[in-house]
């Protein structure tokens, strides 16, 4: 059998100890290769560095522990430039499976090595199901949705949450999902109420964002790790998506090189076929 | 709700009688979770009472399920271990075994993506060998490496990806099966309203 | 339209333009606002104009005329997947996505569960259908048992058809794979929503020698479907796809009124890519603000 035709045959575990290999050699060698801004990238960073000081904020934790390569580096860097700009942070969630432990994680994190404040300068409101329910009745009053924070305490009680009764009073929603959440977002809060948002998103979503982009119904996009490296890279605060940056180029070149392959053998035991025949 | 949609909300009734049809959903809701926690229970206690294939698991899942949710639904002033929060036993399971174990399922995909690249991106036909350039020319510009590589070509190659192909023609069809699909489920949710389509009740 | 409806039909619009008349009395008692909201007033023009056309075309269905269906090629091919999972012996696994009954890709996957049910209770071929919510369980076991009813084959009606594997998403998943690769189903079939998952399950159904045809209304994971699956229905082709299969002209009614739709939105976005090309003057300016949402 020739090597082509052995090549297109190789078992599928031998694609994944290459892949495996690739992706330990970074940890081993970091490389650090610089990472370039996308326009969309920027555009979302400048959305938010352009939000008055004090203006109220939503950070939305609509991803699930399984994206948490991809997601929760956009919300530590989220959570970071908003609390530098002095915003005030209202976090929530639509994912039962671990959301808002995720926001009182990273929030609590970013608060307490600047300074702010739980009640006064942020508030995790929690989860709720029926996450169309929620997002419409949000626009009526916040309170009638989440009658306490996280933490069963009455919003009545946090100072924060006395100047915010619905939409009106919030500036921008940093929307971070895995899944169709975002959607409703879009069509629900920027569509009906006309909030500005932006999207960070896993890499897989960002294809369709796009053209939420394009009609402008979002400022900014941040699509999967490279997304938050960019963002990172804004921030001038390079973390954990940076570092992953390594990791995807090498394996990217794998797969592109498993495909040019694969189609030289392809075409090889084709012609091989043609003058067998 | 459809009605509501159209009018101000703050007409008499309509307003009202929208929010307490939100709440109500919210409620429900949160009994059909309850649900699937009653569902997955009665369907491992059978399993395990009659020793279906891979009974032994069941037990593993009724043990996590009432490791995770009895202690969380205890009051936080009996124990620090009670509760959801930091350093209770239900926020140390979730941070160190159930989040890392979804993230673990999460990440096979990268095996699994290079394996179905590798075997489906061939140029068998023209469309498959217009997937396949565009494929590799976005999983190129998408990484600091590759966007190095592209610049080394003449012409702003990143730019013109990002321009003509994800702000292009990848938005022209994102639009569209997005559009499609919007209308298809229009079309079917007046269909189940109306009663016409009847088949996920059972009835032809 | 019989004398009796016609009543009834004036009598309810002459109720609502009472129930609306008191209300904005009632409304401008208190303090002035307008009742309707103008600023939504392009959504109700489409949301009548959309439902018009699917209901005219639904009657006309009824009333005889002739539907035109294109021809969907993953549809055409599920009697005859069911057909090599019976000649090999192997069973047909289904999968109605992996969210809950109320959303609507799930409600299309559901409905085309009933009509796989059918044929492969004709043909006698086992099936395995699961689920990770509780009212799928149930719709889904209601649906097959009315499917071996149909076909006259109720005593091979077995319970655990359609059975409940797991809450989250890749328990769910692991759970579905371990079958694939124990049991090697000859046919896989996926419709409704997916997620992360759609990779995974449709590789693992690949390396399991499966023919495989999947069905799915999110733009994300149409491309994983497409590598690794025989057949892929796009986005509205699975909720065409209850019509498609039972060609029962009422449904296909509702089809055709959606292609009308379509169409009257081709045309505005050509009217829209015109006047944005050779610049937008005043006409465009107006023929802009006709789609601002909000």
């Amino acid at each position: 059998m020739s090597f082509w035709k052995k090549f297109n045959d190789m078992d599928r575990r031998w694609v994944y100890l290459m892949v495996a290999v690739t992706v330990i050699i970074p940890f081993l060698i970091p490389m650090k290769f610089p990472v370039s801004v996308s326009p969309e990238a920027r555009n979302f960073f400048n959305a938010v560095d352009s939000l008055p000081d004090s203006s109220v904020v939503m950070l939305v934790f609509d991803y699930y522990p399984s994206t948490i390569a991809e997601c929760e580096p956009m919300a530590i860097a989220g959570a970071y430039h908003l609390f530098k700009k002095h915003c005030k942070i209202i976090t929530l969630s639509n994912i039962p499976y671990g959301g808002p432990s995720m926001a009182e994680s990273v929030t609590r994190r970013i608060a307490a090595e600047l300074g702010k404040e739980y009640g006064k300068d942020f508030v995790n409101l929690g989860y709720k199901y029926g996450y169309v329910s929620v997002l419409k009745g949000m626009g009526v009053s916040i309170e009638s949705i989440f009658p306490t924070d996280n933490r069963g305490t009455p919003l009545s009680e946090l100072p924060l949450m006395n100047t915010v009764k619905n939409y009106e009073q919030v500036k921008f929603v940093f929307e971070i999902a895995d899944n169709a959440t975002a959607d409703y977002w879009v069509s629900i809060v920027n569509a009906g109420y006309g909030v500005p948002m932006g999207v960070g998103c896993t890499a897989v979503m960002a294809p369709k964002f796009y053209a939420f982009y394009g009609a402008g119904q979002i400022v900014g996009l941040l699509g999967g790790m490279k997304g938050a490296a960019e963002y990172e890279i804004l921030l001038e605060k390079p973390g954990t998506a940076f570092r992953g940056m390594d990791i995807q180029s090498l394996v990217h070149f794998l797969i592109i090189g498993l495909v040019i392959m694969g189609n030289i053998g392809y075409f090889v035991t084709k012609r091989g076929k043609r003058k067998t025949l | 709700m459809t009605v509501a949609f159209f009018l101000n909300e703050k007409t008499p009734y309509v307003g009202d009688t929208s929010n307490v049809l939100l709440d109500w959903l919210i409620i429900i809701g949160g009994f059909t979770l309850l649900l699937g926690v009653v569902s997955i229970l009665r369907v491992s206690a059978q399993a395990i009472q009659r020793k279906k294939e891979g009974w032994p698991f069941k037990i593993a899942t009724i043990a996590s399920v009432l490791v995770m949710a009895i202690p969380s639904l205890l009051p936080v002033s009996w124990s620090p271990l009670f509760g959801r929060f930091e350093g209770s036993i239900y926020d140390w399971v979730f941070v160190n075994l159930q989040a890392p174990m979804m993230a673990t399922m999460f990440a096979t995909l990268a095996f699994y993506i290079a394996s179905a690249a590798f075997r489906a991106f061939r140029a068998r036909t023209a469309e498959a060998t217009l997937l396949l350039l565009t494929a590799t020319i976005v999983m190129f510009w998408r990484v600091p490496i590759g966007e190095a590589f592209l610049n080394l070509f003449p012409g702003d190659l990143p730019y013109f990806i990002n321009k003509f192909i994800m702000n292009g023609a990848n938005l022209a069809v994102q639009r569209g099966i997005i559009i499609g699909a919007a209308l298809g489920a229009a079309a079917l949710s007046l269909r189940i309203i109306l009663g016409i389509e009847r088949t996920y009740m059972g009835r032809g | 339209m019989n004398l009796g409806r016609r009543i009834l039909t004036s009598k309810s619009f002459a109720t609502l333009a009472l129930s609306f008349s008191l209300l904005s009395e009632a409304a401008l008692a208190q303090e002035e606002f307008s009742v309707f909201r103008s600023d939504r007033i392009n959504a109700l023009i489409t949301v009548t104009l959309f439902s018009a056309a699917v209901l005219l075309y639904t009657r006309w269905a009824k009333q005889g005329k002739p539907l035109f269906l294109r021809k969907i090629a993953g549809l055409d091919a599920v009697e005859e997947a069911v057909g090599r999972a019976t000649e090999m012996g192997r069973p047909v696994l289904y999968i109605p996505g992996i969210d809950d009954l109320d959303q609507i890709d799930t409600i299309a996957g559901i409905s085309i569960l009933g009509r796989v049910a059918q044929i492969t209770a004709q043909y006698e071929t086992p099936l395995m259908v699961p689920v990770r919510y509780p009212l799928v369980l149930a719709a889904g076991q209601e649906l097959v048992e009315q499917a071996y009813i149909l076909a006259g084959k109720k005593e091979q009606y077995d319970r655990d058809t359609v059975r409940y594997v797991a809450g989250e998403q890749f328990s769910f998943t692991a759970t579905v794979s371990g079958y694939m690769m124990r049991e090697r189903p000859a046919t896989n079939i996926y419709m409704g929503a997916f997620f992360a998952e759609s990779l995974l399950l449709a590789e693992t159904g690949n390396a399991a020698g499966s023919i495989q045809i999947a069905g799915t209304a999110r733009p994300e994971q149409l491309p994983f479907f497409i590598a690794a699956c025989d057949y892929t229905l796009m986005g509205e082709e699975l909720y065409a796809a209850s019509a498609y299969l039972s060609h029962e002209p009422i449904m296909m009614g509702g089809l055709k009124g959606q292609d009308l739709m379509k169409i009257i939105i081709i045309v505005l976005i050509i009217m829209g890519v015109v006047l944005a090309s050779f610049g937008w003057g005043e006409s465009g300016t107006v023929f802009k603000s006709w789609f601002q949402a909000v």
